[in-house]
């Protein structure tokens, strides 16, 4: 433990290793001193000393005590110590320092008194410091605690003010920060963290003038503890509070506002750059799910700090986690470009995830899980299941927007290619066989996609949502609407009430499709009044991300509502809840869907054309509305064949699986007299007749 | 939290790791906190092969608590293919145990937590009937919603344009108008009477909020035990994230891209990873330094941070991948050292 090359006198004494004693301008080697003390004999080795160095009593044993500490001789410093009488010094010492708390013009005369007498205090304080330290080191943490506590209680009553810098010399403000620092640290090893909490809000919260670099090192150590201790240390005591001021609660707000100042004061250049600073910060506030505020932490750093890269990747992380994927993938869009770091695993496969949720960006998707899928080599091999998964899903979304037909079921079977190619990657992974299991209900693959609707029922006991939804649409799919109901009923049975509201939907629809309309009025009165209990239990939903895709949407019952009774033709009914819906959403294309069936059935055609067409302006990809367009043309008469056929076919861009757009495009053929074509059409919407689930499968992910 | 005594080995019966896991805020058991204990203690009887009799003869829920003994004959009995079933008869213990509603027998339940939970979790799939687990866990969860009165849990996140009791700031016009980030840590609670499947994942995950909330006073063993059911459930092997010398290599490499998973893996929804990695959060970084306990946790964040970034899960990979460095920077001589020690030199002057 040689270090510390100091300039201090005789060259040759750091690097021969022996030590020296230095006081009043004289140096003395300490061999002979260490043999005294060796002997036991400390005072003789005190006189030696206040004879050769020319000390008073306490000076000598201040020298002597940090001698033996050095020495690692900690019993013995401990018994040099207590040859001096601390606390009879505390005392003495109080009057001769706070005589002139307020003696700024007078400093210049006092300088020399004062410098005497923080001399003779801080050889105290110092002994008192080392003698902690040695029982620290001894394991006698409590004692150690409370001689600093002493120390402390001590300079707090000579300096009521706080420290005035302008009387105080170095060497003791060094010594009462050092002293300040151990306290809690010693509790914390005496795992009495209550007396920690006090001792380090004691030390934030008093003034003792510390440095920077001391003071940031007790805010950190104190968050450290305040997130992982896992004892709630309370909120800080009244006193310390300053009207208008922000007062942590508990200990999560605590330590991340006191790690949010650590950065701040890093970026104003007051402290060095701690990287664990940073760590500390990004787990607590992920850990709230505020990783929109973690974004806005990392952006205040300053440049330089964090590769440029990094910095991309991190907040793309926080920003995707925040829901923001659109701004997270602009960031990994960057960061993946060819001249900064286009390999990077982890930022690819977030990538190709967000791009899989968009069909427009699904394509680019593509082109990341691929780079991703030739990239998980090595260490990272285990990330190649990953990779083609999320190509899987990629290829599927991008099949929704591609422009042939050919096109469509080739990527669609790539998809499944690639979803296959990674289960034996992913065996044990049940989101990989939702997908597989939706990616087949899509492709109407109905008994594959039914089979994996159970398999991820049986892999997540029943404990996932949307495996109990896929499993009763593929049902419905498959025209068995009773089994769906036992499907729906049984997830209903294993479910909260709050998260009951697309079970219900679902089941009211299911009473609908087998003619039973009375049980699924009824079904829509229960939602409603979840609807109310939600809204008294919650309060009103006050934006729209509030709206999670659990709780019951108030709207969507107004809606299905409206629709069942259309069907029913009651239309007094129809227009009460579609005024209902309207008020909660007032352009919606349902609404203007339901409006306009109630126009074609009151024999109002234009009006009712006029309700589809604004639908679709408002909504360009609203499909129903578009086959009925269609529908409403074709019977029109043969000068608007072509344009219904227009709009059918492109219902059929967007939804190839349409049953009602291949009929009707079958009946404008058959009218246009273009029978063979008629007849595919005819045979495609036969096909798919027996196929439609009563909600598209898309609504599930 | 009552203030707890400072004296650092408050006199214990117990002669096990206790000293390890000894915490400040042990007291002298009430009268009748004994009488329970007795009673536990006795009911425990015919179900484990032996007790201690220091046990028998002086009951102690700390001692109970901190048995070494009989803190393995439970877990092994938990750990049994055919626990947890209704009639189980430890689980039956745990219940009632847990019931007594005196604080310091309930410790000694919240101590097989982790097994519980683990054991638990990882046999859904298997469709047995598991109402034995499910029953101590629904009495730790009402405990809880019985507690915060079904109130959810929430932090204010603190905006440096507001002054607080730690810095200063120049108050702005806005000041007043913003108002704080308010995080959810924990959702509001309805009592529940059976574990209905899709809250199978919230029931245990408050369950955890409790132990978490009672860790500082846990057995380093239950702990550990904790850790490595978190390395199951992951599912995922996380060796080619080790910093050390032993990290795999490449031809270890393309062997883990086929046997990288393991049996157990289960669905981790946030309410339940989030108390988890609290949890690990202390394992790994608390103050309570144990270097098993560390290797553990360091292990099982390892598994969950393979686990996250499989299934990209933006908020999983960053609380994960925080950990994982802050377990690397607690390894790194050059980021710990103790500013509190004096300068050594060779020259001691006054």
């Amino acid at each position: 433990m040689v270090e510390g090359r100091s300039e201090e006198p005789s060259v040759d004494a750091d690097e021969t290793g022996v030590r020296e004693l230095y006081a009043n301008g004289i140096c003395m080697k300490t061999s002979e001193v260490e043999a005294k003390l060796d002997e036991g004999n400390i005072q003789e080795a005190e006189s030696s000393l206040r004879e050769g160095l020319s000390l008073n009593y306490e000076e000598a044993r201040a020298l002597l005590g940090r001698l033996e500490y050095q020495r690692g001789n900690l019993e013995g410093a401990l018994h040099v110590f207590d040859g001096i009488d601390l606390q009879a010094a505390i005392q003495r010492l109080q009057p001769s320092l706070s005589e002139k708390p307020f003696a700024k013009k007078s400093r210049t005369r006092d300088d020399s008194q004062h410098s005497v007498s923080q001399h003779a205090t801080n050889l105290v304080l110092e002994a008192i410091y080392l003698k902690a330290k040695s029982l620290q080191k001894l394991g006698r943490l409590n004692e150690a605690a409370n001689e600093c506590k002493s120390v402390l209680d001590a300079v707090e009553n000579i300096f009521q003010q706080g420290i005035p810098e302008v009387q105080v010399d170095g060497r003791l403000q060094e010594t009462v920060s050092q002293v300040v620092e151990l306290l809690p640290e010693l509790w914390k090893q005496a795992e009495n963290y209550q007396e920690a909490v006090s001792a380090y809000r004691r030390a934030l919260l008093n003034q003792w003038s510390l440095d920077n670099d001391c003071c940031a090192r007790i805010q950190k150590a104190f968050a450290v503890l305040l997130l992982h201790s896992g004892v709630e240390a309370g909120p800080p005591s009244l006193g310390s509070q300053i009207e208008g001021s922000f007062v942590p609660k508990n200990n999560l707000e605590e330590a991340i506002l006191l790690l949010m100042i650590l950065v701040r004061k890093s970026d104003l250049g007051k402290i060095k750059w701690d990287p664990s600073v940073m760590e500390h910060l990004t787990f607590a506030l992920s850990l709230s799910s505020q990783t929109s505020v973690l974004a806005k932490q990392f952006e205040e750093i300053l440049p330089g700090v964090f590769h440029h890269v990094d910095r991309w990747n991190n907040l793309a992380l926080c920003y995707s986690g925040a829901g923001q994927n659109r701004t997270a993938l602009n960031l990994l869009q960057k960061s993946l470009h060819k001249h900064e770091r286009p390999d990077d695993l982890m930022a690819l496969l977030l990538a190709a995830k967000i791009c899989s949720e968009d069909s427009h960006l699904a394509a680019e998707g593509v082109g990341y899980a691929h780079r991703a899928i030739n990239n998980a080599k090595g260490i990272d091999g285990h990330l190649k299941g990953v990779g083609l998964r999320v190509l899987g899903l990629c290829l599927g979304k991008q099949a929704k927007v591609s422009s042939s037909d050919f096109e469509r079921s080739h990527l669609q079977s790539e998809a499944l290619k690639s979803l296959d190619g990674s289960i034996s990657f992913e065996q044990c992974n049940p989101e990989l066989i939702f997908e597989l299991g939706v990616q087949y209900a899509e492709q109407r693959n109905l008994n594959a996609a039914l089979r994996y609707a159970k398999k991820y029922i049986d892999a997540t006991g029943g404990s996932i949502l949307k495996g109990w939804r896929l499993l009763a649409l593929v049902l419905s799919a498959q025209q068995r609407f009773s089994e769906a109901e036992v499907v729906t009923d049984a997830a209903l049975d294993e479910t909260a009430k709050w998260e009951q509201g697309p079970l219900l939907r679902l089941k009211a629809k299911l009473k609908i499709s087998q003619s039973e309309p009375t049980d699924a009025i009824e079904t829509y009165r229960y939602l409603l009044a979840l609807v109310q209990a939600q809204r008294k239990s919650f309060g009103p939903v006050q934006s729209a991300s509030e709206v999670e895709d659990d709780k019951v949407n108030e709207f969507e019952v107004w809606y299905g509502l409206a629709n069942l009774y259309s069907s029913l033709s009651h239309w007094k009914d129809v227009e009460i809840c579609l005024g209902k819906a309207r008020a909660l959403k007032q352009y919606s294309p349902e609404l203007m869907h339901i409006e306009g069936a109630m126009c074609q059935e009151r024999g109002q055609t234009r009006e009712a054309l006029s309700s589809y067409i604004n639908a679709v302006l408002l909504e360009p990809s609203y499909v129903p509305c578009k086959v009925l367009i269609g529908a409403l043309l074709s019977k029109i008469g043969v000068s608007a064949l072509p344009v219904a056929r227009t709009f059918l076919s492109d219902a059929l861009r967007i939804e190839p699986t349409n049953r009602k757009a291949w009929y009707y495009l079958g009946i404008v053929h058959r009218n246009d007299g273009r029978i063979a074509d008629a007849t595919d059409c005819f045979q495609a919407a036969s096909m798919l007749g027996e196929s439609d689930p009563i909600e598209s499968f898309s609504s599930i992910i | 939290m009552s203030d707890p005594s400072s004296s650092p080995s408050s006199a214990s019966a117990s002669p096990t790791d206790a000293a390890s896991s000894q915490t400040s805020s042990t007291e002298v058991p009430s009268a009748d906190s004994i009488a329970k204990t007795q009673a536990a203690i006795h009911s425990l009887n015919p179900i484990l092969t032996s007790i201690p009799r220091y046990l028998s003869s002086s009951p102690d829920p700390f001692a109970l608590l901190h048995d070494p003994d009989i803190s393995s004959q439970i877990s092994d009995l938990l750990r049994h293919p055919d626990s947890g079933t209704v009639d189980n008869n430890v689980c039956r213990w745990l219940y009632d145990t847990f019931q007594t509603s005196d604080p310091a027998l309930q410790l000694v339940v919240l101590r097989f937590l982790p097994i519980i939970a683990g054991v638990y979790l990882s046999r859904v799939p298997l469709r047995k009937t598991l109402s034995g687990f499910e029953a101590v866990l629904l009495a730790i969860y009402s405990h809880e919603t019985t507690s915060r009165n079904g109130q959810s849990i929430t932090v204010n996140i603190p905006d440096l344009s507001h002054p607080s009791i730690y810095h200063e700031a120049k108050p702005t016009a806005k000041n007043n108008a913003t108002e704080f980030n308010v995080a959810i840590i924990s959702p509001t609670l309805d009592p529940h009477r059976t574990v209905r499947s899709t809250q199978r994942a919230k029931i245990v995950g408050v369950a955890l909020e409790l132990y978490y909330s009672k860790i500082s006073q846990m057995p380093v063993r239950s702990k550990i035990d904790f850790c490595e059911h978190c390395e199951i459930w992951a599912g995922q092997d996380g060796s080619m994230y080790r910093d050390d010398e032993v990290k795999q290599g490449d031809e270890d490499g393309e062997k883990e891209t086929k046997a990288g998973f393991k049996e157990g893996r289960i669905p981790l929804p946030w309410e339940l990873l989030q108390p988890v990695l609290r949890i690990l959060g202390h394992c790994l970084l608390g103050p309570h330094r144990d270097m098993a306990l560390f290797d553990a946790s360091h292990a099982a964040i390892r598994s969950l941070y393979a686990r996250s970034i499989h299934d990209i899960d933006p908020r999983a990979i960053l609380t994960t991948g925080s950990l994982l460095r802050l377990g690397k920077i607690a390894l790194d001589p050059k980021f710990n050292i103790d500013h509190t020690e004096v300068k050594m030199t060779n020259v001691i002057s006054l």
